[in-house]
């Protein structure tokens, strides 16, 4: 059964007063929530809280809960409401919000999510700048491991080298940023 | 290449280290926390890979925390919906209990900052002694382990008690519908759980511990004629029997030891020393008696509920043939059956309930 299919499934069930199906599509579907989530505003405790807070949601109206075509599709809608409530309620990043249109083409690039996840000013410099001595290709590379999750194989396909290949430019680029964050 | 050989880049670029990282695959976290604690050698090694891949990820992972504040999130929206739908159940009421869902003792550690306050769990554990024995008052309920080394009840506000060998607690009368009140003869470990309408009190001989929330543990061993009782997390008051004004706040990794025969060579009865931790898991000892590490491979759930029977002192029926067969892989460490069972229930999904003194498994 296709990853699609069981989170219409597990809806189903959560539709039905069901909560450990509530517990499996939360398993399900966390990493792709919280990718998706880190995209828009690259704060990762306020995205873990929301993905909490909608899946609470879900469960305190479950009876009222409709049949739905795309199950993380409509979480991803859901969180992003979410987010935006959190966001504009802290009033802090307006100028984010109000950037947030209805298609997904203002998403933060990879380099600006793990910078602004980390809180301490002296590491995000130092990993700007480490960021910095990476080429493009690198970047693209570890962006891929780290970020998408994907497994060397994966990314060896996708990128149309060799498996050993993509290891080792990963791992240059790893080597190079120890040395530079130390 | 052996993995002893490894350095801090090399663990990083490695797949199964980076999905224990995120807590990708339970069998790389298990795997990877074993390995961990078998080499402290490498321990500077691991934690500078830990911080690169942590880095990388922009601090993805935290599944498993994240899903326990879910759970204990949900728990206290269902406790609220009982609590204004009718009212509170008795200890005699024989419908079956929810359980409350405790926090974790297991997983990697995690450095972030927990999730918002409101989901905040939510389980205080107690371990208390006392030698000599109370004189029986009027009690509602008594329940003792005998000659059993360990007996798990879960009480009526889903607080559950590991009682130790030829220990005793009686409940208050009206427990969980005017107090939570009980009195503890001999040793105890107690998972309190959350509830905001009456204080968690534990009486002794010599003074009454109240429980005043957040997540912590008490723990204390057998001296003559003394009480001991250490904590881990959060807040407990304990109060002297015979100076009512006399109270002490005990603080995270802290343990008070109070003499029962008056003074000690300081000029008080009573002593406040940091917990006694191993030095190898670095776990208070003074838990030892009721910690219980269970390795599982490829097992089906009747037969690590026989297991867990056994050692909790607590019976495990099954509803359901089919989840019999459910089969689990894993190590798993935990003071409670409540976490044993939550910690199983991670990795593949089924219910459990309390009803009378078993606790059944059910789809």
């Amino acid at each position: 059964m296709s990853t699609a299919a069981t989170n219409n499934t597990y809806w189903e069930q959560v539709r039905h007063g069901d909560k450990q199906a509530l517990f499996a599509l939360y398993n399900n579907t966390y990493p792709h929530l919280l990718r998706f989530g880190l995209k828009l505003c690259g704060n990762d405790e306020l995205v873990k809280d929301c993905i909490t807070q909608l899946f609470l949601q879900l469960w305190g109206r479950w009876q009222q809960l409709k049949p739905v075509t795309n199950v993380q599709a409509y979480l991803f809608t859901a969180l992003k409401r979410h987010l935006i409530d959190q966001l504009a309620y802290q009033a802090r990043t307006h100028t984010a919000v109000s950037n947030w249109s209805e298609n997904e083409e203002n998403e933060l690039s990879y380099e600006e999510i793990i910078i602004r996840v980390q809180q301490d000013e002296e590491v995000r410099a130092r990993l700007h700048r480490a960021m910095k001595s990476l080429t493009p290709r690198q970047t693209e590379l570890i962006r891929l491991k780290f970020f998408e999750g994907l497994t060397y194989e994966q990314i060896a396909d996708r990128t149309s080298q060799t498996v050993k290949t993509a290891y080792n430019t990963i791992y240059d680029a790893v080597k190079t940023l120890r040395r530079l964050l130390k | 290449m052996d993995f002893r050989d490894y350095q801090a880049i090399d663990f990083a670029c490695d797949e199964s280290f980076q999905r224990y990282c995120v807590e990708d695959n339970d069998a790389d976290i298990s795997f990877w926390e074993g390995w961990i604690q078998q080499h402290p050698g490498k321990a500077a090694e691991t934690a500078e890979a830990r911080r690169l891949v942590e880095l990388l990820t922009a601090r993805q992972g935290g599944r498993l925390e994240q899903l326990l504040h879910l759970k204990s999130g949900l728990d206290h929206y269902d406790l609220l919906q009982a609590l204004t739908a009718e009212p509170v159940a008795g200890l005699s009421t024989p419908e079956p209990l929810t359980l409350p869902s405790p926090a974790p003792r297991f997983g990697p550690i995690l450095r972030y900052a927990a999730a918002a306050a409101l989901l905040l769990a939510v389980t205080t554990g107690i371990l208390l002694t006392r030698s000599s024995r109370q004189p029986q008052q009027q009690m509602a309920a008594a329940i003792s382990a005998g000659n059993e080394p360990r007996k798990t009840v879960v009480l009526p506000d889903g607080s559950s008690i590991i009682l130790r060998q030829h220990s005793e607690v009686a409940l208050a009368p009206g427990f969980n519908t005017t107090n939570r009140e009980l009195t503890l003869t001999g040793e105890a470990f107690f998972d309190v759980a959350p509830g905001a309408r009456h204080p968690f009190i534990v009486h002794t001989t010599l003074a009454d511990i109240t429980v005043l929330g957040t997540v912590f543990n008490i723990n204390a061993c057998t001296e003559m004629s003394g009480i001991e009782a250490s904590l881990f997390k959060g807040k407990v008051e304990v109060a002297w029997k015979n100076n009512r004004q006399k109270k002490i706040l005990l603080l995270p990794n802290q343990k008070i030891v109070i003499n029962g025969n008056g003074q000690t060579t300081a000029g008080t009865d009573y002593k406040v020393i940091p917990l006694d931790a191993d030095p190898v898991n670095h776990k208070a000892k003074e838990i030892n008696w009721v910690r219980n590490r269970l390795e599982i491979e490829n097992e089906p759930l009747a037969d690590i509920a026989a297991r867990l029977q056994q050692w909790y002192g607590i019976r495990i029926a099954f509803a359901d043939e089919e989840v019999k067969q459910y089969r689990y892989s894993g190590t798993f460490e935990s003071e409670t059956i409540i976490k044993a069972l939550d910690a199983l229930q991670l990795s593949y999904p089924f219910s459990f309930r309390m009803a009378g003194d078993s606790i059944i498994i059910s789809r």
